[in-house]
């Protein structure tokens, strides 16, 4: 079906952009196809798995089931924009540092929404964050090094 | 296939409302039901797509006098954060944090939830238990109209409401619970949150002198639509909530329930789950109340 | 930091056993790395299959006019376009199908400028089927009136494996308890994050580059080339990271053969990319079984003998789950000093999905019987559950019926270490002694163990692995070897190893195992061998270049090769740690000399083990291990949900070499092996997958996870690479038999099918209630397995 398009203006990753896409298409697809930022994953496109999390205007959401036309406007960032320069981000670096990464393919979604917890909540225990990480499915590593992981960040942060 | 022709964002209410009455719209919220519903097939879109999350003052919690208001655009978030909520309507927070995860509720709109009238939909329990009124708007004779009508009328079937095409669900709107009115919300599953219902119950009432009353009952997913328990609140109305009166509204609550066989648990299932959890909530109230 | 300052003496330390980053970690935290899933080449076009959506069937006819004309179309293929091009075990699978056997069998398949265009081609097909009686019971199929799936394989029959060893008549009449159950183990799915992906690409000389998925690049061009009508050499396989395997990735499945045939077809390169609903219904299951084993012992507790009468649902096809039953066999013959077996698996084929490879491989299967027997009989004997396991537990020396050789055996120490950290045999009682209370919520704890190949497994003619290493004029190391690296941590093992050998920082090593026409031999990432076969292969190689270096040292200062070291990018004395040279200085000496010298050495790494055979009596393996699982549960008695409060683990890895690698395997391994016992479930009807998504399969999630405490046994192995054994399988193995037990303890009632979903928790209490014999554990499990 050729679907109609529109074009949207937003900022990705701090750069402003300029896209036409077709109106029902997800933030995902544009993502990865239009945008050749394929770090953010698709799993399964539901909603369910957390692969594809992404930044809206500070908050995760998943961008398989987001329109692309609502990021008109709005400010998205996703994993390729989390590190600044030459270093990795803390947390990238922390999920480096603890064997919290096997095959990595759910690793952008949870530090992306790992990013999220640890900027909004002040008191983050790791069963907050055990909660926080519901969304995202990972099957390799049984979340134990991924908690590890976010805990040092919480930690060294205070 | 049919083919969209048109993509509006409006800013306002009166836009939006003006957009419907042309015909022919679907609405956009925050899409996590309306994506995947269009990805699987399940529906189809009309020739105009209105994205209503630009729209101005509708993502509001208000209280103006003892009326407190949703505006439809709330994200589930801005409810599970919301203080003014946390005082007037603790249930309806509870009821968020069990809602699938940040991600989700950090789209998913009150509007998509109630509009989307899944038998499951896990704001509408609480708000059952509220009273709740839904506010519909429409276009007519060149001024915005607004009707009111309850919520527990307000489902037809699943996925099917009252609203008509023309009307836009502008926001959900209850009274200020009496004063020791408490109530509970649960909904089970191996997982804390990221579940659908494969049940969920809400109870509430005002305990006073060990007497019940003002109860309130309502249950997702044993219905075609979410339903008040209305057996269970006669079974419990004026009467003092002790262990009897506990598993007699637990035989009421399988009476109130209708439950289906699906993939997530057959009608066995549901049927037993809807009698224990009335226990466990009212052992809730009892407890917190105490 | 730039640390200026050079040390005079450079200390011996070890990375065995360190801490070490993964490789590609850094890659993979911020998005960079190209997964397969999101490789786009050159002129690529999207394939597209069209399933069947329906169990068994003859497709009357089919009709691709309409979508060979859609305009972006560029191929469209049918099972006539494949006639004859069986590929698989037993040669009963074929690309394109032309009569369907089950649901997600391919029926046609698209190539085109996108995916959209692809999708809109398959529903321009028209398919005419003439639907037929279906099969969805290894017990249904094997009777005598049941419909037949293939005419080749009559009775529905598929593989069959024996085994027997000692009198049964004999041992059954001097045991003095017998146990005797049906266990019933469900279909499961690897869930891989990443999606089934295959990108196909010919030159015009014909040879085919396949980018894949592929977990065993070798066997894989063989069994690849005859769906194709391909000599296996005219096949280079590429790996590109991939999102997990698990197993799943061990045998080829038909979108792979689809992409080459659809990329031949049209001339330009083709993917193939699963949609998650297609991945859960195309994608190899773990093999389920009805499994009847009885177990005896005598009051003394000496174990008597051990019979299993295992079914399995072959599904539509063969692919490796109807061999697990070699494995099976290996755990009902060992593992507790059995001295009488009797064992007989059959595989019957059904019009359900089929079964691959998973994590465990018919482990996790019999393990779930076996360790549940194992508790039984325990109580029953009423004596301490433990000294029951230790008095019949195999030691150090012993054979096993089959001749396995446990030449080291931790299964002792693994109890006792599992035991004490948890108090066992106390909490065991205290539980027990409060089942019958009327609380709402009841805790138990059970205990289960199990023995698994740990030194790779002899299936094929050879189990080995080759290597490459060369190390270069920057003193920087390249090893190339036939592993592969699917996320479970190959990399960081070998590089560590590589690293150890010639004293170079890990970073400095580099592995290349993602392209076989660069890569030796391997049999593939399978029965948790590659630590241990490419894990030696490459110490092995990386000794050779060690010693190529010393000896040139050792010319070079006129001392001894034996007392120099190399450390931390130096040539040292061993003793004092003084620098004699830089190694890399020494490299380029050693090049540009007289008689010019580089350091590429080669090993080809066969273990000590014997091929399987057909009469199973082989050391097949060159090690082996166990593992010990406590489980700490909390039963809701209400609403049957069983949360999972802590498991303590005990395991023989030989040694540990990588150490967060390891305690990763065995975390993710247990992650995997909770969502069998507990939550995963695919729910089929007449061969139909009714929850074919995350929302309604249900995986464990964070929340769910529970603590952990990990011990991992030390003794050693005289073959394994630094002592080390094989250990990403166990952790997957044990942990549903010890929830079981952990339920019984709770509860007094013994769920003998998996998994044990909160509705058949409640069902199993409420029957057992009803019964009012909840200590007559088949009354209340008849009905729930
Ligand atoms: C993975 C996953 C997990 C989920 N978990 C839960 C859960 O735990 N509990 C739960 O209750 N739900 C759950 N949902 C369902 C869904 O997220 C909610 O129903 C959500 O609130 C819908 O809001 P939305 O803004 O995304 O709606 P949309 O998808 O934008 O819209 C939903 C429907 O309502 C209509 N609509 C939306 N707003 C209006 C309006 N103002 N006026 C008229 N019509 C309108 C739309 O046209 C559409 O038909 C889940 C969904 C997914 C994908
Ligand atoms: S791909 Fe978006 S949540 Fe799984
Ligand atoms: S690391 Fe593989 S899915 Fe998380």
């Amino acid at each position: 079906m050729m679907s109609l398009k529109t074009q949207i203006n937003f900022k990705l990753n701090g750069q402003p952009v300029t896209v036409t896409v077709p109106v029902t298409m997800n933030t995902l697809t544009m993502l990865r196809d239009e945008l050749d930022l394929t770090g953010t994953k698709y799993a399964c496109g539901e909603g369910e798995c957390g692969a594809c999390t992404i930044r809206l205007d500070g908050k995760t959401i998943n961008s398989c089931l987001m329109y692309a036309v609502d990021c008109d406007g709005r400010e998205v960032v996703t994993i390729e924009g989390l590190k600044s320069g030459e270093t990795l981000h803390p947390l990238q670096q922390a999920f480096v540092d603890h064997g919290a990464i096997q095959c990595g393919f759910c690793i952008p979604g949870m530090i992306m929404q790992a990013d999220y917890l640890v900027e909004n909540n002040p008191d983050l225990d790791r069963a907050r964050i055990r909660r926080g990480l519901e969304g995202n499915i990972c099957r390799c590593t049984g979340y134990t090094k991924v908690l590890d992981a976010i805990t040092s960040v919480v930690e060294s942060r205070e | 296939m049919s083919e969209i022709t048109n993509y509006l964002s409006p800013c306002s209410l009166d836009d939006a409302v003006r957009a419907l009455a042309d015909g022919d719209v679907t609405v956009l919220c925050g899409g996590t039901d309306l994506m995947p519903q269009m990805e699987a097939g399940q529906r189809e879109y009309a020739s105009t797509l209105m994205n209503i999350r630009r729209i101005e003052g509708l993502a509001e919690i208000t209280l103006t006098g003892d009326t407190c208001r949703i505006g439809a655009l709330t994200t589930v978030s801005e409810i599970l954060t919301s203080q003014l909520l946390d005082e007037v309507a603790p249930v309806l927070v509870a009821a968020a944090d069990q809602f699938a995860s940040d991600q989700l509720r950090n789209a998913a709109s009150i509007g998509g939830n109630i509009c989307n009238a899944s038998p499951a939909g896990d704001m509408i329990i609480p708000l059952l238990l509220l009273n709740a009124v839904v506010e519909l708007a429409s276009w007519q004779d060149g001024a915005i109209q607004t009707r009111l009508i309850s919520l527990h009328e307000f489902f037809k079937a699943p996925g099917k409401t009252v609203r008509q095409n023309n009307e836009l669900f502008a926001a959900v709107l209850f009274d200020k619970p009496p004063p020791g009115f408490v109530a509970h919300f649960c909904k089970p599953g191996p997982r804390p949150a990221l579940e659908i219902a494969t049940v969920s119950i809400g109870i509430g009432g005002v305990l006073e002198d060990g007497v019940f009353s003002d109860v309130r009952a309502a249950m997702g997913a044993v219905a075609p639509t979410p339903i008040r328990a209305r057996r269970v609140e006669t079974t419990l109305e004026g009467l003092p909530l002790n262990a009897d009166n506990i598993r007699a509204a637990s035989v009421s609550a399988g009476e109130d329930a209708t439950p289906i066989d699906d993939v997530r648990a057959s009608s066995w299932y549901r049927d037993h789950l809807v009698r224990v959890l009335t226990k466990e909530v009212l052992n809730d109230v009892l407890e917190n109340t105490n | 930091m730039n640390k200026k300052t050079i040390a005079t003496h450079i200390e011996k330390t070890t990375l065995i056993g360190q801490r070490v980053r993964k490789p590609d970690a850094a890659d993979k935290s911020t998005g960079k790395t190209r997964y397969i899933n999101d490789l786009v080449l050159p002129q690529m076009l999207y394939g597209k299959i069209l399933h069947a959506g329906r169990p068994h069937a003859q497709i009357v006819s089919i009709d691709t006019t309409a979508a060979e004309q859609l305009p972006g179309v560029h191929g469209v293929l049918t099972g006539k376009d494949v006639a004859g091009l069986k590929f698989g075990f037993v040669r009963d699978n074929v690309a394109l199908k032309e009569t369907v056997r089950c649901e997600h069998d391919e029926v046609a398949a698209v190539a085109a400028e996108t995916e959209e265009i692809a999708s809109q081609a398959l529903g321009l097909i028209k398919v005419e089927y003439k639907d037929l009686p279906g099969v969805f019971s290894p017990e249904d199929g094997r009777r005598e009136d049941a419909p037949l799936i293939r005419g080749d394989f009559p009775g529905n029959k598929s593989l069959h494996f024996a085994f027997e060893h000692g009198d049964l008549t004999a041992a059954e009449a001097e045991s003095d308890i017998i146990v005797d159950n049906v266990f019933k183990v469900h279909h499961v799915t690897h869930c891989c994050m990443g999606t089934s992906c295959a990108i196909a690409d010919f030159d015009n000389n014909g040879k085919l580059t396949i980018y894949s998925q592929t977990q065993y690049p070798y066997n894989y061009k063989m069994d690849l080339a005859p769906a194709l009508g391909m000599h296996p050499g005219d096949i280079r396989v590429i790996q590109p990271p991939v999102g997990g395997a698990f197993g799943s990735k061990l045998d080829v499945y038909p979108y792979e053969p689809i992409a080459a045939l659809l990329a031949k077809k049209t001339g330009r390169p083709v993917k193939v990319l699963y949609t998650r609903e297609e991945e859960f219904k195309s994608a190899p299951t773990r093999q389920p079984a009805v499994i009847h084993m009885r177990t005896g012992c005598k009051k003394d507790g000496t174990l008597t003998f051990r019979s299993a009468d295992v079914l399995l649902d072959n599904g539509a096809y063969t692919s490796w789950g109807p061999t697990i039953p070699v494995v099976m066999m290996r755990t009902v013959s060992g593992h507790y000093r059995v001295p009488v077996i009797a064992y007989n698996a059959q595989a019957i084929y059904t019009n359900n999905p089929y079964a691959g490879s998973f994590r465990g491989y018919g482990n996790v299967q019999t393990t779930f019987a076996t360790a549940q027997q194992i508790d039984m009989l325990a109580e029953q004997l009423d004596m301490d559950p433990i000294e029951f396991r230790l008095m019949n537990a195999q030691k150090p020396g012993e054979r096993t019926p089959q001749q396995a050789f446990l030449r080291e055996c931790a299964l002792d120490k693994c109890l006792t270490t599992a035991a004490d950290a948890t108090d066992f045999v106390t909490r065991q009682k205290e539980y027990g002694l409060l089942r019958n209370s009327d609380s709402r919520y009841k805790k138990g704890i059970g205990i289960a163990s199990s023995i698994h190949n740990a030194g790779g497994a002899k299936i094929h003619k050879s189990d080995g692995c080759g290597t490459m290493l060369k190390v270069d004029d920057y003193a920087r190391a390249t090893l190339i070897t036939g592993a592969s690296e699917i996320g479970q941590g190959i990399d960081t093992v070998i590089s560590l190893i590589v690293a150890e050998e010639l004293g170079i920082p890990v970073e400095h090593v580099t592995l290349m195992n993602n392209d076989s026409d660069l890569a030796p031999w391997d049999v593939g990432v399978h029965a948790s061998r590659t630590t241990f076969i490419a894990g030696e292969g490459a110490r092995r190689a990386a000794v050779k270049a060690r010693q190529q270096i010393l000896n040139a040292a050792s010319t070079f200062a006129e001392i001894s090769a034996d007392e120099l070291d190399l450390r931390d990018g130096f040539v040292v004395r061993d003793k004092e740690g003084s620098i004699v040279i830089k190694l890399e200085k020494l490299l380029r000496q050693m090049h540009f000399q007289p008689e010019p010298e580089l350091v590429m050495v080669t090993d080809y790494y066969e273990p000590n083990s014997e091929p399987e055979g057909a009469d199973h009596i082989s050391n097949m393996s060159a090690a082996y291990s166990h593992a010990v699982h406590i489980a700490e549960i909390t039963v809701d008695t209400w609403t049957g949900e069983i949360k999972v409060d802590k498991i303590t683990s005990a395991q023989d890895v030989g040694r540990v070499i990588s150490r967060a690698g390891l305690e990763g395997q065995t975390e993710g391994g247990i992650a995997i092996g909770l969502g069998y016992a507990l939550t995963e479930d695919m729910q089929l009807e007449d061969g139909m997958l009714k929850n074919p998504c995350f929302r309604d399969y249900k995986v464990i999630t964070a929340p769910e996870m529970p603590e952990l405490d990990l011990h991992f046994i030390e003794d050693g192995c005289a073959e394994g690479p630094y002592g080390a054994k094989g250990a990403a399988e166990l952790p997957t193995i044990v942990i549903a038999p010890a929830i079981a037990n952990a339920f019984y303890n709770a509860t007094g009632v013994r769920i003998l099918s998996t998994p044990l979903s909160p509705e058949k928790v409640v069902r199993a209490l409420i029957l057992a209630q009803q019964a009012d014999v909840s200590s007559s554990d088949s009354m209340a499990t008849a009905a729930v397995s």
